[in-house]
């Protein structure tokens, strides 16, 4: 079931989760999207330091908070997400949280 | 979070007030206040101070955007900055981002300052990461510059070949010098000496060059004072190593030197001869009249300040941030990284 979003813009699924997060990081990361995938790993796979992380995070925020009203990620989770699909499976189940 | 529509045009950013972080330092608010102040009266530069008000007490007549919070020294960099929001740095770097600022100037928190307007400002397309730039002197020349100096501890060779690139393109804009040349800091002069990384970075740089610098192969670590090259590159790492050893050691010398001088009528002699000619040259040496490290790659100009800046310090780096925002600094970064994609 999609998660249910507070905007105009129409639920994201989780693919569309994943494509978000997945566009995101290439951006930051300088590197082609399709080199990412769900198992990558941040720090071993893409070489993305901590602050690569927050960027990522910030955009997120920004982008999913036009749909989801304070949608936020809290700091203290960020240690725990080791993979694009810890990243995915979290905003996911946040989104549907609402 | 990045910059929000046009970057502003080079005459734009001439009418802009330079973003100082009043709380950034060591010695502030006092020195930095003082600081501001003078590039504002000996040098008609505008200012715009931010930090909170009861905490920055006296402006010394000069405007102050008001905040809530300060990001301390020894902070976590970017939670530092994710935390605080309403802090003195993230604000300067959101008054540069939102146009009202045409750069900003911080003496606080390196890691910090560097993250704040990474976040704020944005990266220039296609920057992999920003870098720190700081002067190296060369007597009687302009100064060279030593990239990266501290913001990435691990990098790749594309990432030592942008900051080429940007670093060229820095020291053509604040110094005019025409097709900069750069040098590769290794254990060697040979390519095939040094790291795994700087092995592969030479052969970069060597397909790079010609597209706005010109590539002199690999310099040591004695030939930095003067650099033969406009820019050496290095990873952070190994630059702040690098920087930091320079400096204790000319610390060292001049201390040695002023020890001797005076110690029985012979060395005080000599000291009367030879202090006009030194003096001279220690100002060359000193990091406060530099005006501070430039942080490249991101879409606006950031002077990170050393943490111990004094008000002369702090007017440099003023002037500096100034001079390179009005000269289009981040539109000739972004110009160098862009052929970059397309190889």
């Amino acid at each position: 079931m999609p998660a249910e979003t507070h905007t105009n813009q129409g639920p994201l699924d989780r693919n569309g989760v994943f494509e978000l997060i997945r566009d995101q990081l290439a951006d930051i990361l300088e590197t082609d999207p399709s080199s990412i995938t769900e198992g990558a790993s941040f720090a071993e796979d893409l070489d993305a330091d901590s602050l690569a992380l927050i960027e990522l995070v910030e955009a997120l925020e920004e982008e999913l908070g036009e749909r989801t009203v304070g949608f936020r990620i809290d700091d203290e989770d960020l240690e725990d997400l080791r993979t694009v699909r810890d990243a995915v499976d979290y905003v996911y189940a946040k989104l549907e949280a609402g | 979070m990045s910059r929000r529509g046009e970057r502003p045009t080079p005459e734009t950013l001439a009418t802009l007030p330079v973003a100082v972080d009043a709380m950034g330092g060591d010695k502030a608010p006092g020195d930095i206040v003082e600081g501001a102040r003078r590039a504002a009266e000996e040098h008609g530069t505008r200012i715009v101070l931010v930090g909170p008000p009861d905490q920055v007490g006296d402006t010394q007549g000069l405007e102050l955007v008001g905040c809530t919070e300060v990001i301390g020294m020894d902070e976590d960099p970017a939670g530092g900055v994710r935390r605080k929001k309403d802090s003195s740095l993230v604000r300067a770097a959101e008054l540069v981002r939102d146009g009202k600022a045409s750069a900003m100037v911080s003496a606080g928190n390196t890691g910090a300052t560097m993250a704040a307007a990474l976040l704020r400002m944005g990266r220039l397309p296609g920057v992999v990461r920003p870098c720190i730039a700081t002067p190296l002197p060369r007597l009687g020349r302009t100064p060279a510059v030593l990239v990266d100096a501290g913001a990435n501890a691990e990098c790749t060779a594309v990432m030592l070949v942008q900051f080429a690139q940007m670093a060229a393109a820095y020291v053509s804009a604040r110094f005019g010098t025409g097709s900069p040349t750069v040098g590769l800091l290794s254990i060697g002069e040979e390519p095939t000496k040094g790291t795994p990384l700087v092995k592969e970075a030479h052969g970069l740089l060597v397909e790079a060059a010609g597209h706005g610098f010109e590539f002199v192969g690999n310099l040591e670590g004695r030939d930095l004072l003067p650099s033969p090259a406009d820019v050496i590159v290095t990873d952070g790492f190994t630059g702040n190593v690098t920087l930091k050893s320079l400096e204790g050691s000319l610390r060292f010398l001049f201390d040695t030197m002023l020890g001797i001088f005076g110690t029985d009528d012979a060395t005080r002699g000599a000291a009367e001869v030879l202090l006009p000619h030194l003096l001279p040259l220690a100002a060359e040496f000193e990091p406060e009249n530099t005006g501070g490290a430039m942080l490249l790659g991101t879409d606006g100009v950031c002077v990170i300040s050393h943490g111990s800046s004094t008000a002369t310090a702090m007017m440099n780096a003023v002037l500096v941030a100034h001079d390179c925002a009005t000269r289009g600094l981040a539109d000739h970064v972004a110009a160098a990284v862009r052929p970059a994609q397309s190889t």
